[in-house]
């Protein structure tokens, strides 16, 4: 059973062929750990009995040493 | 439940388009035959209406929903386990009691636990706070980033679903100000229609910003100049790739 979304294959149709300087950027998946956190997502397994908001402000608590200034997170169990 | 960090806090508005997986658990008030039960499941299936319950952050007037999928887990005496695929904003206590209704004997909800949201599964790793803790004790404490390394998935997985768009180079650092993408910056590109959320990517795979296609993919294809995407939020900082002119 599938989400209309879920596993969507996209094909790429190239309109011309160019390559990319690797002086700068950098491909997700070589980022350091400081960039992956920037960029970076947490599937939170939300202890029950507190609110989300609760749990994205002790996460963002945790990632505090890192100078995390945002947190945000998706979507409540009000539904 | 996804928490976003940062730049990808951004991305955040994008995910309501997926739809959500829900386990939920049924109490019925008087215990039924099963084979109506089932009925009246699949009844639930499809395109619903459904009144917003009366403390809820929405207006209060019918709206109609897509249920994609349902199905029960399980069935002990009045409680029935199952497990339900749902468009965004369908409120599932709210499916239980109608289903109640239908049945005639009524029933609420006594569990809910979200499962899916868009792309994001329960499968995919999930961390609790105590595995954060951990991990950024690992870390800082140890040097040793391996678990960090494990609770963090990356922007470009959660939106993996939007169509993209690849640009030169050259084209990066100008989206980063917010300007628009115009025709000759683009490389490669996937199917998408005028108005859809397009996402901005480098030929590197990094995301830079989101924005709505102006023009159709296969115009993009024709065409020779204009604005190609309107970028509407930007993701990457400023300077991560050279200014236009820097780049020869």
């Amino acid at each position: 059973m599938k989400l209309p979304l879920e596993n969507l294959k996209q094909e790429v149709f190239s309109i011309r062929d160019e390559t990319t300087d690797s002086s700068y950027g950098r491909a997700p998946k070589d980022r350091s750990i400081e960039e992956r956190i920037n960029y970076g997502f947490i599937l939170l397994d939300k202890p029950a009995g507190i609110r989300s908001k609760t749990a994205a402000y002790i996460a963002k608590k945790i990632m505090a040493v890192f100078a995390v200034k945002k947190i945000g997170y998706s979507g409540t169990l009000e539904n | 439940m996804p928490l976003a960090i940062n730049n990808a806090t951004k991305v955040l508005p994008v995910l309501l388009f997926g739809g959500k997986e829900y386990i939920a658990l049924m109490h019925l008030h008087k215990e039924i035959d099963e084979q109506l039960l089932r009925n009246t499941f699949n009844k639930f299936i499809g395109k619903i209406t459904q009144l917003p319950p009366v403390r809820s952050h929405v207006k209060r007037q019918y709206r109609q929903r897509e249920i994609y999928y349902s199905d029960i887990l399980e069935i002990n005496g009045r409680d029935v386990l199952f497990k339900v695929g749902v468009e965004s904003g369908t409120y599932i206590r709210k499916l239980i009691h109608d289903m109640g209704e239908e049945l005639e004997v009524g029933a609420h909800m006594s569990e809910l636990r979200r499962t899916k949201v868009s792309t994001l599964s329960e499968r995919d790793s999930l961390v609790t706070l105590q595995d954060l803790d951990d991990a950024v004790y690992f870390y800082k404490e140890e040097n040793d980033g391996r678990l960090l390394d494990r609770c963090l998935g990356s922007i470009e997985s959660a939106i993996d679903f939007l169509p993209k768009i690849f640009v030169s180079d050259t084209a990066v650092d100008p989206i980063c100000h917010g300007s628009p993408l115009a025709v000759p910056g683009a490389v490669k590109l996937t199917e998408f229609e005028k108005d859809e959320t397009v996402a901005i990517m480098t030929l590197k795979g990094e995301i830079i910003a989101l924005g709505k296609a102006v023009l159709s993919a296969d115009e993009i294809k024709t065409a020779k100049k204009g604005v190609a995407i309107k970028t509407d939020s930007v993701i990457m900082n400023v300077g991560t790739y050279p200014p236009y002119k820097k780049i020869k």
